[in-house]
């Protein structure tokens, strides 16, 4: 995980039946962010954080962690 | 086709590009040490060909390119994962030129004369300019999956 950041991006949007793509419609950027947000590839930006938590309907901290 | 599918597909085919630029770059520096160093129309011809080739290059790492394009897909394809793999390309491109730069000027105090300004001055850029453009297609790639 990137900058040992944890998430559970894969499972809220397959929970909601949402693709990559349909995920990154709804909150206006590309599916390679989703992609790589979900991959732990990339840390997003706060406001990226909150309209990914604010599309799948949880808090920020329900979709990001600090493992351990 | 919708504009989210429009940039992710102008996304791959960027990042399909930069190593096919990188080549005909890597041909240029070819054809450029191949010169006999003479001053014809056709020397000419090659050297604003190179020049256009990597002002090109350069502007379309920094901006991203397809300037012609609607703002809503090139937003999208400027998003927050391009821009660092953007960044973290140009990082590389900038390391690899002072080094080849500090490099060169090394060689010119201990073996005076090797490398014309204008050599060292073409190299620098290519080594610069390829490291860039090959980091941010690997890291497009990648990020595409």
């Amino acid at each position: 995980m990137a900058d040992g950041l944890g998430n559970r991006l894969r499972e809220l949007r397959e929970a909601k039946g949402l693709t990559q793509a349909q995920l990154a419609d709804m909150i206006g950027v590309s599916r390679k962010t989703v992609n790589t947000v979900e991959n732990g590839v990339f840390v997003p930006s706060t406001i990226v954080a909150l309209k990914l938590a604010g599309a799948l309907g949880c808090a920020v901290e329900e979709l990001f962690f600090l493992p351990g | 086709m919708s504009d989210a599918e429009e940039a992710e597909r102008l996304t791959r085919k960027r990042a399909q590009m930069m190593p096919f630029l990188a080549v005909l770059l890597i041909t240029q520096q070819a054809s450029f040490f191949a010169d006999d160093g003479g001053r014809r129309v056709v020397d000419w011809g090659t050297t604003i060909c190179w020049i256009a080739l990597a002002a090109a290059i350069l502007a379309a790492l920094v901006t991203g390119g397809f300037w012609f394009k609607p703002r809503a897909i090139r937003a999208l394809m400027n998003d927050e994962v391009t821009r660092a793999n953007r960044a973290s390309a140009l990082t590389l491109g900038f390391v690899l030129a002072l080094t080849a730069a500090i490099s060169l000027y090394a060689l010119e105090a201990f073996a005076p004369g090797e490398a014309t300004p204008r050599q060292a001055l073409h190299i620098v850029v290519t080594v610069g300019l390829l490291a860039a453009m090959l980091r941010f297609a690997l890291l497009e790639r990648r990020a595409l999956g």
